[in-house]
């Protein structure tokens, strides 16, 4: 027998066993999500329910993902009158922040049960950490971290926009290379003490990568951000990324949406500090205060406006 | 090429020797960072139960650690409680979802072996069979006085106003609170970090089951003479005159914190869930401990 | 070339001419962050005093031996290696201080007041004077940071190292990381004032 022949074999096989079980799932129920109250779960079923079997709360089990032995109170379940959508109504609030197991023992007399887990999506999940180290947790407005590179390079719109492209470009490919580092290397060996040194070596060698890469590649691109690069280094979000996703324990999306969000937060504080600071150049400030001190006041400012963002929550 | 070659022979040099002096101070001072670790735990969890360097524990208080895990997964998920008996061996029992006794499964762990998880749960997988999967859920320290059940000691971890909120709980024999203490949190100073503060941790001092069971939060300023009781170190009331005052608020509900109605929020809802949870969970341990005659020292 | 400063004024000179927060501009994130209270900033500039002479040291002690294109590189190692030491021997023995300065102590690698210094100083002078000038510059930063938290301890939460001396709170918002901002960038404008008035009177 060819290779072709055993893919086809194989392929068959998969389907054969794949559908039953596909057909099983998508016969029985449709979608799954939190309710607009918080004490409700709605799902939709794909096929024929039975109204009286699947409006009792005695077939219904659900339990928080990680409390497999507490049941939720379940008051009462109500299908709509599209014989489609069923609203189950608990005693309690939910915590909508953990993901929820329902099994219902069956949809029709005598009919099959089905199990699902409620819980957000996890895209959502990843763009709340994106616009968490963004906006909520900027890095450098709420956590005070980069202040040297920032105060230094925000006085143009243009050396703004070189250091924050830059930046993000290093902090996303250290902090992969981190995660890599920190899970299959670190971890298994409680390395953990070398941390440290660790992730601020991938810092250095990716800065020395990036630069060498850019110098070849594009001189033009080089001579308007290379300077740059250096500064990199001696920047406290630099190696701040990289201990979070280790101290949270993120996974490889969520290391990288993270690390976007603070490259992506330095740039918007960048450029917005710039604006700024350009046209202060124009403006009649007392002599004490010229240059760095009413930098840092306005800085002050800006935090107090990102102040707003506070517990904010999507998804 | 030379040049190339010196670069990175002066840099693995370096490497090595800063890795060589980073190992030997870590072998050095692993030890005494672990202890300490160690006592900090043990003198929070001793304030809890009301003891402290004036007024210390008695020599016939003992704390017994009970470590939870989830065997299984899916249909054949089931409850598992490391245990220690009475002979200062470790049993596992494992109990189902529904409360029924499954089966009880002696564990080969040295007593100081017991806190650290690299060392507990290989043991218990060992013990179990390889095949099924361990997960690890929380620990629970029950503490006796000459045999008797005193206390129970809850540490427990659930989500705040800002990431999350490490806590202490302490509960008595009935399950009313001792006391609670804030291990660690990332909320706002001055606004949400204020629940480390006296006037508001020890709101749910002596608040018993039935209350904390249905505890919420109210928006109403504290009372003057509960701030005084709650602050009984700062405003030098007695203890009867603490006693009485906390027994008038005992079924209150708590007052928040100003400007921290959320983190007030997470708390209650953290401390109730937790209660609730261990109540139920326990009643059920003890009852298979009662049925087979486990040997446990409480 | 050797520096024609006497070891005395290495000192002095980390603490005002050259002081790194006020005058150098550098580690501006702890200024501004951990600046909340005396205490911490008396902490965390014992921290980085050590890191700064222990690190200036040894580049001075190896300042031959290191090969200019990976300088950087080897200035980074250093310094993180000194910070994993710190942070290691103070989990171990100060464990009350640890709790507290736990997570910036390990930013102290990233902190550019040290990079700099090696750079401009260490890798070009004596082991002697680098000891003596890490020592300024680490005085520079404590006295700095201690400035800020006294103004921000006694404005925000009324106290001072711990003690109740306004005993009410005049404003909060000190203690918000953020006022940080707006106090460095106050004392930095009262400095400057300091430095003209000064010159003024010389040169009248």
């Amino acid at each position: 027998m060819n290779t072709h022949t055993i893919r086809r074999i194989l392929f068959s096989l998969v389907l054969l066993l794949g559908l039953p079980v596909l057909a099983q799932a998508q016969a029985l129920i449709a979608g799954q999500d939190f309710g607009k109250a918080p004490n409700e779960i709605v799902v939709t079923f794909a096929g024929e329910v039975d109204r009286t079997t699947v409006e009792n709360p005695a077939n219904y089990r659900v339990y928080e993902a990680q409390d497999p032995d507490i049941l939720l109170a379940l008051e009462s379940v109500a299908l709509a009158d599209d014989q489609k959508t069923a609203t189950l109504t608990f005693k309690e609030p939910l915590n909508a922040r953990l993901s929820h197991v329902v099994t219902i023992s069956r949809l029709a007399e005598g009919g099959e049960g089905a199990s699902f887990t409620v819980m957000k999506p996890y895209l959502g999940y990843l763009f709340s950490i994106l616009v968490g180290a963004l906006l909520i947790n900027n890095f450098v407005f709420t956590k005070y971290l980069g202040l040297c590179v920032f105060f230094g390079t925000s006085k143009r719109k243009d050396t703004a926009k070189g250091m924050g492209l830059t930046f993000t470009m290093v902090i996303v490919v250290s902090a992969i290379m981190s995660w890599f580092f920190y899970q299959f290397i670190l971890k298994p060996y409680g390395l953990n003490f070398l941390q440290i040194v660790v992730f601020i070596g991938l810092v250095s060698l990716t800065v020395q990568a990036v630069d060498t890469v850019l110098r070849k590649v594009n001189p033009a691109l080089f001579n308007a951000f290379g300077v740059y690069l250096v500064l990199v280094i001696a920047n406290c979000v630099i190696i701040a990324v990289p201990l979070i996703l280790a101290d949270n324990e993120y996974k490889f999306w969520e290391s990288f949406m993270l690390a976007l969000g603070a490259g992506g937060g330095f740039l918007l504080a960048l450029y917005l500090m710039s604006s700024v600071r350009e046209r202060m150049e124009l403006a009649n400030i007392p002599q004490t205060f010229k240059g760095v001190p009413i930098a840092f006041i306005v800085a002050g400012q800006f935090a107090l406006a990102f102040l707003g963002f506070s517990g904010l929550t999507l998804f | 090429m030379k040049d190339i070659l010196t670069i990175i022979f002066r840099l693995t040099v370096a490497c090595l020797l800063a890795g060589l002096v980073m190992g030997t101070v870590f072998i050095a001072t692993n030890k005494a960072k672990k202890h300490n670790i160690h006592v900090n735990e043990q003198k929070v969890m001793l304030s809890l139960l009301g003891y402290s360097a004036k007024n210390p524990a008695p020599e016939s208080v003992a704390m017994h650690e009970v470590y939870r895990y989830l065997v299984g997964e899916g249909e054949a998920m089931a409850m598992g409680y490391l245990l220690p008996l009475r002979d200062g061996s470790f049993s596992f029992v494992t109990i189902d979802l529904a409360g029924g006794f499954v089966a009880q499964t002696p564990v080969a762990l040295a007593a100081e072996k017991a806190g650290e998880p690299e060392a507990r749960t290989p043991a218990i997988a060992a013990a179990l069979g390889a095949d099924k999967p361990l997960r690890y859920a929380d620990q629970t320290i029950v503490v006796t006085d000459g045999g008797k059940r005193t206390a129970y000691l809850l540490p427990g971890k659930f989500p705040g106003f800002k990431t999350f909120i490490g806590a202490i709980l302490a509960l008595d024999q009935n399950f009313s609170i001792l006391g609670l203490e804030i291990m660690e949190h990332e909320e706002d100073p001055g606004l949400g970090a204020e629940i480390v503060q006296g006037y508001f941790k020890n709101q749910f001092k002596g608040k018993p089951l039935e209350t904390v069971k249905k505890l919420e939060v109210v928006k109403t300023p504290l009372p003057e003479e509960y701030l005084k009781a709650l602050e009984a170190e700062k405003s030098g009331l007695g203890a009867e005159e603490v006693a009485s005052i906390q027994k008038q608020y005992q079924d209150n509900d708590i007052y928040a914190l100003t400007g921290a109605t959320i983190s007030s929020r997470s708390v209650t809802n953290g401390v109730k869930a937790m209660v609730k949870k261990f109540a139920y969970r326990l009643a059920i341990l003890d009852r298979v401990i009662a049925e087979q005659h486990i040997a446990t020292p409480f | 070339m050797a520096t024609d400063k006497t070891n005395l004024q290495l000192v002095v000179n980390g603490i005002l001419n050259e002081n790194p927060i006020f005058r150098l501009v550098l580690s501006m994130c702890p200024a501004v962050g951990i600046s909340t209270t005396v205490m911490n900033g008396f902490m965390l500039g014992i921290a980085v005093l050590f890191v700064q002479v222990c690190s200036s040291c040894t580049i001075a002690l190896f300042k031959n031996v290191i090969h200019p294109r990976i300088r950087i590189p080897t200035y980074t190692l250093t310094i993180a290696t000194w910070v994993t030491v710190i942070d290691m021997v103070l989990a171990a023995y100060l464990p009350e201080a640890y709790a507290k300065m736990g997570i910036f102590i390990k930013l102290i690698v990233a902190f550019a007041i040290i990079t700099m210094r090696l750079e401009m100083f260490a890798s070009k002078e004596s082991v002697n004077a680098s000891f003596w000038d890490g020592i300024g510059m680490g005085l520079g930063f404590m006295f700095g940071m201690m400035a800020l938290g006294f103004v921000r301890e006694l404005l925000g939460m009324g106290t001072l190292l711990g003690y109740d001396v306004l005993g009410f709170k005049p404003l909060l918002f000190f203690v918000l990381p953020l006022a940080g901002f707006f106090c460095v960038g106050l004392m930095m404008a009262f400095f400057n004032y300091i430095e003209i008035v000064y010159k003024r009177a010389k040169r009248a």
